[in-house]
């Protein structure tokens, strides 16, 4: 709809949530000191205020890691972090996925260095928290995030600090907003993984399918698979088949053979080679986790 | 570790695996038990192929977790839900191995391996003999979703499984061959590949019970069947095109619907991640706990800017941060117990008492809220003493203690209380014996004839004001209330009440029958035939109009201070109820004896402030009594003058004020101790209380809830008197239970002590030959007992804000444990 406006979120970084020029090239743009992002520049428990062990750990990152490996690693952070979040907010998985491609689609288009990775996360569990009908309160967000940085410290105080936080996530949400063009509603996997668990359990015998955690497993790996950018470049059938694929080979399960195969039915588009390119990606994010945390 | 679900994955994946497993859980003590077992297996690899090493290496790395019993949630509960197929909640497909096309033989086989006894299928009759018939099967109706439709399948339905209808001999002539019918599955024989089914509704499982059994129409077949024919006919059906059409699938909830269906929890979601296994989440990390833990510093912050704001003086700023602290965080403890003390030193006496309450409800050893507590309780305690509302205070006391049971100051004032309240019986014997003996030298029946007459215009008058006053007494009582059903009961009591104002003597006898049910002593007491003349009606009536006249004094000023401390007694006795009831449980009544004493205590201590009041007015109200006696005599209706009196007390008490009524009170008091002396000198004693108690505004039953109703009284006396005279006279019969449950009678642990201090005091009275004499002095006494002066100023102190608390004690109340620091007030996002 508008896309000047969107222009010039994607030139010049609108409002205060956007660092400075000058900051942009240098390599803290996401371990940099916390605060960057809240607006006043007060010093302490800005919603960036990753000094802590994901900051620490991707300063420590040898210098001949390229950019692309540390940006996955901070997006991998990041992602980690909304997740987190969600479970503490009590955000269901669907809510938390669009938060995730919220924020993978916004850096998908804009530089890790021109915004503050955290604060566009916080902004995007907001967000998300709209777009799938689960309203968050900014105060919970703020709070959560603020103790994930500080680690077991007390709760903000309602003063400046806590107002300049809670404007740059209010303000980072329109930017998003602008940045993605006002499309922030996604077909997620979920909905297409529980509706083939559902035909897959029909061709299992029922004892053996109660025995067997299949959907729990599925499940799990459909979360996981956000902390990379796997959700935007594969299709939505395509992961759900991908993941129960992964399950159901997990523990072994034998489906009945027919002329085709049960993934290639559920879904008349996906190859064996599409399957295989989704748990690949999918398990990479595994061992990135040894690597990032 | 799960090891059969292992051998299973195992069996799949084949030696690697295992080796593997075995390279990456070197460490993990669970695999290590079962790993020797699974070695003795062998597995030939089937499936391999490149990226499999991946997987198997995923799989490896994530046993622990894929294979930990806990990692499976779902419970093994598949209950399908009677309206799923109508409703549709997510989409049903139908099966997938329609479009996976897999040969006749397997899906066959796979039918005979999970086809259960218990399940529901459909068929379609094609034969019928004299034993049953067979149907062949087209589909599974519950329990299992194939496509068995072309798989010639045959199944037998005895003619024993059909649910014979009666009439017919022959169930059979029920069904044509090309019936479709549902049936349960009763046997199996996967041998033989024989089933049978069966048409009662006990061959089918539980969980399936809602099913029918029978002849089933077309349009009735499950929807998988339906949609699975739909692809049957036409090629280009895809399972992604159906899964679209599907209603089920654009249900915004579907996920969370099949989520729970699938047993899998949305709020501690699974992961395979190291990082996000529930075990790392802590609940104070979670949002609503450091909510509730900001909320709590926040609104500490406001109660320390407002604690610094009452330091300073500034105790409206100061209340508006205890608001605000409240606001953000109810029942902060701190808050509560600061507000409680800034209400205490502004006099809130009773605003005090219920924030401290409150704050002790929450937080029951907070060490301030205690101590604040029991001081403001003995403040209060002193200045209902003062007011002479010893019961209260007493009961204040009582509380106290039981807070703090060696605070000094509460333990001085209970004994003091106590000796008082002896005293003031005593005085009263005195007084009522006194008064008696003055009845006796009355003035001549003409003119105390003259003088009712007069009076009772005067009250007339007055009555019209007083409805309006009525009911906006009633409505004020309603402000504070803590107690819904006591306000709402006294409210609808006093509707009543004025409904029946005017109306027929009979009409409001009806009414006082239901307003007082609960006492069918008092009822009984209604019904008998008082006579007009008897010394016993004479002094009842006597206290009565001593009463009215007194209302001339002190009555206008009572005005709305007095409402407040209405309410205040009110609260009070909500506040204590339980904990005076539980003290009364010990003591038992003792037929009309123990009641008679009860109701007599009551009135001696409970009516401290009416008792002054009425001994103001004593003078007059001699004379009016004696007018009473005149008009009683001289013919008028006992009955008359007594619904007009009733009425006539009932308005001049709420127009003119509650010194009125705290002598109809304190008179009702004392007709329930006639009650009692009527116990013992039966026919005197029942004729006078009950003439008295006609006249007196039938005080003690509907009376009270007249005044009640209305004024502040009200309160006063519908808890005070009403449970208590009540339940006395209740209690002796029904033994008391109600007034237990009634809970208000927080009287009771009053009227405990009360009774142990009058019991001395009774029997004495009883061992004196007339009971009579001695009552009617000690009325005179106690009239004589203070000068009038007096009596003013004391009843006039009753609205006033009480005295502020003790300077040393302020000092600790403002001081508290809390710092002070400036800080602008918060505002919840």
């Amino acid at each position: 709809m508008e896309d000047p406006s969107s222009r010039t979120a994607h030139d010049g970084p609108p409002g205060q949530v956007a660092r400075g020029g000058s900051k942009s090239g240098g390599p803290a743009a996401h371990g940099g000191p916390p605060g960057q992002a809240a607006r006043g520049g007060s010093n302490s428990g800005g919603p960036a205020a990753h000094g802590g062990p994901p900051g620490q750990a991707a300063r420590g990152g040898s210098d001949s890691e390229t950019d692309v490996t540390r940006e996955i690693k901070t997006h991998f952070r990041v992602c980690r972090f909304i997740m987190e979040s969600g479970v503490k907010l009590g955000m269901r998985s669907v809510p938390v996925a669009t938060a995730c491609e919220l924020y993978h689609r916004f850096f998908e288009c804009v530089s890790l260095r021109v915004y503050e990775p955290y604060l566009v996360a916080m902004s995007c569990v907001y967000l998300a928290g709209k777009v799938e009908e689960q309203h968050l309160r900014t105060r919970d967000i703020i709070n959560v995030s603020h103790r994930y940085f500080h680690n077991a410290s007390a709760p903000l105080e309602c003063d400046r600090e806590f107002w300049e936080l809670r404007d740059s996530v209010v303000q980072c949400e329109l930017l998003i907003l602008r940045q993605l063009d006002f499309h922030v509603s996604f077909r997620h996997p979920h909905k297409y993984l529980l509706h083939y668990l559902m035909s897959v359990k029909a061709l299992v015998n029922r004892h053996a399918w109660t025995r067997t955690p299949v959907a729990e497993t599925a499940w799990a790996l459909l979360r996981d698979c956000y902390h990379g950018v796997m959700c935007i470049h594969h299709a939505p059938q395509h992961i759900a088949i991908a993941t129960l694929y992964l399950a159901l080979n997990s523990y072994g399960v034998e489906m009945p053979v027919g002329e085709r195969e049960w993934w290639q039915v559920l879904c008349e588009d996906v190859t064996k080679e599409d399957i295989n390119a989704v748990i690949s990606d999918l398990l990479q994010l595994y061992d990135m986790e040894a690597k990032c945390v | 570790m799960d090891r059969d679900l292992l051998r299973q994955c195992l069996t799949h994946h084949g030696e690697s695996l295992f080796n593997t497993l075995q390279c990456e859980q070197t460490e993990n003590p669970d695999f290590q038990a079962v790993a020797s077992d699974l070695a003795k297996a062998t597995y030939e690899r089937r499936g391999a192929g490149e990226g499999c090493s991946l997987v198997e290496q995923f799989i490896a790395r994530k046993a622990d977790i894929l294979f930990c019993p806990t990692w499976r949630t779902a419970v093994p509960r598949e209950d399908e839900l009677e309206d799923e197929e109508a409703t549709e909640p997510y989409a049903i497909m139908p099966p997938a191995e329609l479009f996976m096309e897999v040969p006749f033989e397997e899906r066959r086989a796979m039918l005979y391996r999970d086809l259960e006894r218990g399940d529901a299928v459909v068929g379609r009759i094609n034969n019928i003999r004299e034993y049953g018939f067979f149907l062949t099967l087209l589909c599974a109706a519950g329990g299992l979703r194939r496509d068995i439709e072309d798989l010639e399948l045959s199944a037998l339905c005895h003619i024993k499984e059909i649910p014979s209808t009666g009439s017919h001999d022959d169930p059979l002539s029920y069904y044509q061959i090309g019936d479709l019918i549902r049936g349960g599955v009763k046997d199996l024989d996967r041998y033989q590949e024989k089933i049978t089914v069966s048409l009662l509704p006990a061959s089918l499982c539980p969980r399936l019970a809602h099913i029918k059994l029978g002849v089933v129409a077309r349009e009735e077949l499950p929807k998988h069947y339906s949609r699975g024919l739909r692809v049957a006919n036409d090629t280009r059906e895809t399972y992604e095109r159906i899964l679209r059409g599907c209603h089920g699938y654009h249900n915004p909830s579907v996920v969370e619907y099949l989520l729970g269906r699938a047993g899998v929890s949305d709020d501690r979601p699974p992961s395979l991640m190291r990082g996000l296994q529930s075990k790392h989440f802590h609940e104070e990390d979670f949002a609503t706990v450091i909510r509730k833990k900001q909320s709590a510093s926040w609104a500490l912050k406001c109660v320390r800017s407002g604690v610094d704001h009452f330091k300073h003086g500034r105790h409206v700023e100061a209340m508006n941060e205890y608001n605000k602290a409240l606001e953000i965080d109810t029942n902060n403890v701190e808050a509560l117990v600061a507000r409680g003390a800034l209400y205490a030193n502004k006099g809130g006496m009773m605003k005090a008492i219920s924030d401290f309450e409150l704050g002790l409800e929450t937080c029951p050893d907070h060490r301030n809220a205690k101590k604040y507590l029991c001081q403001t309780l003995v403040e209060r305690g002193k200045q209902l003493q003062e007011q002479e509302k010893f019961v209260t205070a007493e009961g204040l006391y009582r509380r106290a203690l039981s807070l703090d049971d060696s605070y000094p100051e509460a333990q001085a004032a209970l004994r003091r209380i106590t000796d008082t309240i002896q005293k003031s019986i005593r005085l009263r014997e005195e007084a009522t014996a006194k008064e008696t003996e003055k009845a006796k030298s009355g003035k001549t029946s003409a003119q105390k004839l003259r003088k009712i007459l007069k009076d009772e215009k005067r009250m007339k008058k007055k009555r019209k004001r007083s409805s309006s006053s009525s009911s906006s007494s009633s409505s004020s009582s309603e402000r504070p209330s803590l107690s819904p059903t006591s306000t709402t009961s006294s409210r609808r009591r006093s509707k009543k009440r004025r409904r029946k104002r005017g109306g027929s003597e009979r009409g409001s006898q009806r009414r006082r029958r239901r307003s007082s049910k609960r006492s069918e002593e008092e009822e009984e007491e209604e019904e008998y035939p008082a006579p007009p003349n008897t010394s016993a009606s004479f002094l009842y009536r006597q206290g009565f109009l001593g009463s009215g006249a007194g209302r001339g004094e002190g009555g206008e000023e009572g005005g709305e201070e007095e409402e407040e401390v209405v309410v205040d007694d009110r609260r009070i006795s909500q506040l204590y109820s339980l904990s005076a009831a539980s003290e009364d449980e010990g003591s038992e009544p003792r037929g009309g004896d123990g009641e008679g004493r009860r109701g007599r205590s009551f009135s001696s201590h409970g009516k401290g402030g009416r008792r002054r009041s009425r001994r103001g007015s004593s003078s007059e109200s001699s004379a009016a009594r004696e007018q009473g006696k005149a008009r009683r005599r001289s013919g008028e209706g006992r009955r008359r003058s007594r619904g007009r009196s009733r009425e006539e007390g009932r308005s001049s008490e709420e127009g003119r004020g509650r010194s009125r009524e705290e002598g109809r009170r304190r008179s009702r008091g004392r007709s329930s101790e006639e009650g009692r002396s009527r116990g013992r000198s039966r026919e005197e004693g029942r004729r006078r209380s009950r003439g008295r108690s006609s006249e007196e505004g039938r005080s003690s039953e509907e009376g009270r809830s007249s005044e009640e109703g209305r004024g502040r009284s009200r309160e006063e006396g519908r808890r005070r008197s009403r449970g208590r005279s009540r339940e006395e006279g209740r209690s002796s019969e029904e033994g008391r239970g109600r007034s237990r449950e009634e809970g208000r009678s927080r009287g009771r642990s009053r009227e405990d002590g009360r009774r142990r201090s009058t019991d001395e005091g009774r029997r004495r009275r009883k061992a004196s030959p007339s009971s009579v004499e001695s009552q009617r002095s000690r009325k005179s006494t106690v009239a004589a007992e203070r000068p009038p002066a007096c009596r003013r100023s004391s009843s006039g102190s009753l609205g006033q804000p009480a005295p502020p608390l003790a300077p040393p004690r302020r000092t600790s109340l403002d001081g508290g444990r809390l710092g002070h620091s400036q800080g602008h007030i918060p505002y919840i996002p």
